[in-house]
C-alpha cells in the first residue's frame, strides 16, 4: 500500500488542480488547456508506474527502472510544466495565497530551489540507491521502499522546477538551467555505466537483469534529458519572441548589448492572442510564420540605445523576494 | 555584428556534431577509446558522461539559436555552415592536441602505431577549420553587399 504514496500525492494535486481551473473559469479567467493536459499526463505516468500490471512487478530490475523513469523524471517534468503553484496563487482564497507566498519566499524554499540542492538531492539520491546496499534493503522493507520512491519523486520535482518550472518560485537564467541539465545529464549517464561495469545494484537479480536495467536507465534517461533541453530552449525561444514583438511595437529593441542594428520582422511575433495563454507544450513551431514573407519588407530598427529600464535579461519575477540578482519592481 | 547569432549557432552545432560523431563512431561503434581512460575506469565514465550530455545540449542550443537568427532576419546560411565546420574542427583539434597529447587523457586507438592516427586526426581538424573559416569570410563579404 505504501508504494502508492506518490500516486496519492499526484492524485490530490490533480483534484486540487482541476478544482482551481474550474474556479478560474467560473470567474471568467483563462487557463491554458495545455497546462491542464500536462497535469493529467503526469498523474497518468505515476498511475501506470505504480498500479498493476507494472507496479506489481517491480522486483524485476528493468521494471523498477521503468518506474523510476516515469515517476522521477517524466511525471515531475510534466508537473513542473503545468504550473500548479501559479494556479494556486490565482485560484486560492486570499489567506491561503498569502501563506503560500510567505512559504515561497522563505529561506528553506529558496535553498531547496537552488540548482545545487536539486542536483545533490536527485542525482546524489540515485547514486546512493543504486551503488550502495540501499537497493537490496529497500526490496525487503516496505517503508524504506516507499520512502525511497517518494524521495525520488519529490527530488525529481525539485529538479524539474529548477530547470523547466514556470512557477514564480525562484527562476534561473537559461544558462544556469542548461548548466544544471548538463551536470545532471552527465551524472545520469555515468551511473548506468558504473552499474554495468561493477554489477550493481546488489540484489537486482541476475547479471542479465541488471544489465538490461542499466541500459534502460541510460537510454531512457538520455531521451528524457534531450526532451528537457528542447523544452528549456523552447521556453527561451518564446520569451525572446515576446521581447522581440514588444520591441517591434515600441520601435526600439529592449535588450542591450545584442547588436548595433537589427533587422526585425515586420510581422509581429506574438500578436497571436493564443500565444499569450498558450500552455508550455504548445510553443513548438508556433512562431514560424514570423519570418518576413510576401510583399512586406523587414523593418530596420536603428541603433540600440542602452535602455536602463530593461537591462535585465529576464522578465521580472512575479514571486519577487527570494530571487537573487537585479529585479525591477 | 548582425550575424553573430548565426556564428554562435553554427559553432555550438558544430561542437555538438563533432562530439556526437566521436561518441557514436569511436566510443560506441568501434570501442576504440573512451573520453578519458588513463585513470581509473570510473573517472573515464564520468568524463564520458559530461562529454555526452554537453554534446547533445549544444546541438539543441545551436539549432534554437539558428531558428532565432532566422526569425530576426539576420541569418546567413554560408556563415552558419562555416561556423559549423570551425566549431567541429576546433573541437577535434582541441581533442587531438590538448586532450590526447598535452593531458594524455586518452589516445585515439590502443595497441597500434599511434602517430598515423594522430596526424590524420589533426590534419582533418585543421582542414575543417580552414574550410569553415573560408566560408565564414566569404559569407561575410556577401552579406555586406
Amino acid at each position: 500500500m505504501l508504494e502508492l504514496v506518490p500516486l496519492g500525492v499526484s492524485a490530490v494535486v490533480l483534484v486540487a488542480y482541476v478544482a482551481g481551473v474550474r474556479r478560474l473559469r467560473r470567474r471568467g479567467d483563462r487557463w491554458a488547456a495545455a497546462r491542464t493536459r500536462c497535469v493529467v499526463a503526469a498523474t497518468c505516468c505515476v498511475a501506470v508506474a505504480d498500479l498493476p500490471p507494472v507496479g506489481n512487478h517491480d522486483d524485476v530490475f528493468a521494471v523498477h527502472v521503468a518506474q523510476h523513469l516515469l515517476t522521477a523524471m517524466v511525471a515531475p517534468l510534466l508537473l513542473a510544466l503545468s504550473g500548479p503553484v501559479t494556479l494556486a496563487l490565482r485560484a486560492a482564497p486570499t489567506a491561503v495565497r498569502k501563506r503560500l507566498l510567505r512559504l515561497l519566499r522563505s529561506r528553506p524554499v529558496g535553498v531547496l530551489a537552488s540548482p545545487a540542492a536539486a542536483v545533490v538531492l536527485d542525482v546524489g539520491g540515485l547514486y546512493v540507491v543504486y551503488l550502495t546496499g540501499l537497493y537490496r534493503a529497500m526490496e525487503s522493507h516496505e517503508v524504506l521502499h516507499a520512502a525511497v520512491h517518494l524521495h525520488m519523486f519529490l527530488a525529481g520535482c525539485l529538479l524539474a522546477w529548477v530547470v523547466v518550472g514556470i512557477d514564480p518560485v525562484r527562476r534561473h537564467g537559461t544558462t544556469v538551467k542548461l548548466g544544471t541539465l548538463v551536470v545532471v545529464g552527465a551524472g545520469h549517464d555515468t551511473l548506468p555505466k558504473l552499474m554495468y561495469a561493477h554489477d550493481l545494484p546488489v540484489g537486482a537479480g541476475t547479471a542479465l537483469a541488471r544489465h538490461v536495467g542499466a541500459q534502460l536507465l541510460y537510454y531512457g534517461g538520455t531521451a528524457v534529458e534531450l526532451v528537457v533541453a528542447v523544452v528549456v530552449m523552447a521556453q527561451w525561444w518564446r520569451a525572446t519572441g515576446r521581447r522581440l514583438a514588444h520591441s517591434a511595437r515600441r520601435g526600439t529593441p529592449t535588450r542591450r548589448g545584442v547588436s548595433k542594428s537589427r533587422v526585425l520582422p515586420r510581422v509581429g511575433c506574438t500578436d497571436d492572442p493564443s500565444a499569450a495563454i498558450g500552455g508550455p507544450a504548445s510553443f513548438i513551431g508556433r512562431r514560424v510564420r514570423s519570418r518576413p514573407s510576401g510583399p512586406g519588407r523587414p523593418l530596420r530598427v536603428g541603433v540600440v540605445v542602452a535602455d536602463p529600464v530593461s537591462s535585465t535579461r529576464r522578465r521580472p519575477r512575479r514571486g519577487g523576494g527570494t530571487a537573487t540578482g537585479p529585479t525591477r519592481h | 555584428m548582425p550575424s553573430s547569432r548565426t556564428v554562435w549557432s553554427g559553432v555550438l552545432s558544430g561542437i555538438g556534431l563533432a562530439a556526437f560523431v566521436d561518441e557514436t563512431v569511436f566510443h560506441q561503434l568501434l570501442h576504440w577509446h573512451h573520453f578519458y581512460d588513463r585513470s581509473t575506469l570510473t573517472v573515464g565514465l564520468v568524463s564520458d558522461g559530461l562529454f555526452h550530455a554537453g554534446g547533445f545540449v549544444s546541438i539543441v542550443v545551436g539549432l534554437f539559436l539558428r531558428a532565432d537568427a532566422m526569425r530576426r532576419g539576420g541569418f546567413v546560411p554560408r556563415r552558419w555552415w562555416g561556423a559549423v565546420l570551425v566549431g567541429a574542427g576546433a573541437f577535434q583539434l582541441y581533442d587531438g592536441l590538448v586532450q590526447h597529447k598535452l593531458f594524455r587523457l586518452h589516445q585515439i586507438r590502443y595497441h597500434v602505431t599511434i602517430w598515423p592516427y594522430d596526424v590524420t586526426w589533426d590534419v582533418l581538424a585543421v582542414v575543417l577549420v580552414v574550410v569553415g573559416a573560408v566560408l565564414l569570410a566569404t559569407g561575410r563579404a556577401r552579406s555586406r553587399q
